[in-house]
């Protein structure tokens, strides 16, 4: 199920968001990118240790009554918050609305370990990204961009996400990513013809281009893609 | 919405989400209960036997340490009978001894009669430690909700049901 085809609510900006989110690891891991899980394997470890300590405390508590185990309720209760309150900085400082963390392909000039995080404001159809590059050829120093862009630029008025222009902003916005993905940075390149303010796509292009990826569901367009693997997995489709 | 479930650590966090409002729910319970060293520091009225103090859906605060005075007459205490399950929410008129084996005699402020009759089987008083916590505060009627919820288990069914989807299915 390609998400292309699914619709989404356009007034609904944490759809937008997230939509946009799960695109971004479908796409560079499709360029040879490997993602690294290290940041919400953390997050899931702190959640589900206090969730099981709660669940044991809750069985001891069942079986012996409150009396008998009272000592062992309030450690359980102090470790209890200090996990959560674990869970609650590493989400606040560590994450920091990461969506993805990877490192890009050897052939794209180099290593480089690259962070997206994400951000929208309440109210305001902006899809802010942090991306982080570190490990570029200035002594490993972090290399900051911020991008921020209108979600109409890949969503068409029905709300179908369109991997192609989400995908040129990407790789057009971000070196590491454009030299993965030359073709997308040229296209970035070519359409926005130095008019930085003109959108890559028109609304009446996001509406044909949506078009043609409902058309091709269950034929065999499968064969045109360079990320099959990852168009299977993810259920996004990257047609070249 | 449900095509997240594709991705397995995107499940495993949303599950988790919804776990951890359960735990951190309960875990609040528990540490409201170590604190005021009490197994049910908050109770729910059933009964209109206080009235006109507490009517039926009150919720009742419950502390359970004698850190300043021990349990006194004209407390409302909160006690359980063996045999029975439903904690009684009833004052205390008499008081005969000191310390943890003072016996103590309680009473529904509109009873007739004192509660010897609602003890266990060949009991005539309380001990200190049949007494689950004294009354220190409380909110009207608020209790109310679990009233109708015992009362009608449907819709306790329906009402976690309805907010394991809302949790399932909404990201932010």
């Amino acid at each position: 199920m390609a998400t292309s085809q699914e619709k989404i609510t356009v007034y609904n900006l944490a759809d937008l968001k997230n939509t946009s989110d799960d695109a971004i690891p479908n796409y560079l891991n499709s360029l040879g990118f490997r993602q690294s899980h290290h940041l919400t394997d953390v997050r899931l470890a702190l959640g589900y240790s206090a969730f099981a300590l709660a669940a044991a405390c809750f069985a001891w508590d069942y079986q012996l009554g409150f009396d008998s185990t009272k000592y062992f309720t309030a450690a359980a209760v102090a470790a209890y918050t200090l996990l959560n309150g674990a869970l609650t900085l590493w989400v606040v400082y560590a994450e920091r609305g990461t969506v993805y963390v990877g490192t890009s392909p050897p052939s794209a000039g180099g290593e480089r370990t690259v962070r997206i995080s994400t951000s929208t404001t309440k109210g305001v159809p902006t899809y802010h990204l942090t991306v982080e590059v570190t490990g570029g050829k200035k002594n490993g120093g972090v290399e900051v961009l911020k991008v921020a862009r209108a979600f109409t630029e890949w969503f068409d008025a029905a709300g179908h996400f369109v991997a192609a222009p989400f995908q040129a902003m990407l790789a057009g916005s971000v070196p590491v990513i454009g030299k993965a993905d030359p073709k997308r940075a040229a296209a970035a390149k070519k359409e926005s013809g130095g008019d930085d303010a003109t959108p890559a796509y028109t609304p009446e292009m996001l509406d044909v281009l949506a078009q043609a990826n409902v058309s091709v569901v269950g034929s065999a367009a499968e064969e045109a893609t360079g990320a099959e693997a990852a168009g299977k997995k993810g259920g996004k489709r990257r047609k070249a | 919405m449900l095509s997240s479930l594709q991705n397995p650590r995107q499940a495993a966090a949303q599950l988790m989400n919804f776990g951890l409002i359960l735990s951190t729910a309960f875990m609040m319970w528990k540490g409201l209960s170590v604190i005021s060293d009490s197994p049910s520091p908050i109770v729910v009225v059933l009964s209109g036997s206080m009235e006109p103090a507490f009517q039926r859906g009150d919720l009742l605060l419950l502390w359970n340490r004698n850190l300043v005075s021990e349990t006194n007459v004209g407390e409302i205490v909160v006690y359980n009978v063996k045999g029975k399950d439903i904690p009684i929410v009833h004052r205390v008129v008499r008081k005969f001894g000191l310390g943890p084996d003072a016996k103590l005699l309680t009473k529904g402020d509109n009873n007739a009669a004192d509660d010897t009759e609602l003890y266990a089987r060949g009991q005539d008083y309380l001990a200190r430690q049949d007494i689950v916590g004294s009354v220190v505060g409380y909110i009207p009627f608020v209790g109310y909700v679990t009233i109708m919820l015992s009362e009608h288990p449907w819709m306790k069914t329906a009402m976690l049901g309805i907010m394991g989807l809302v949790v399932v299915l909404q990201r932010e």
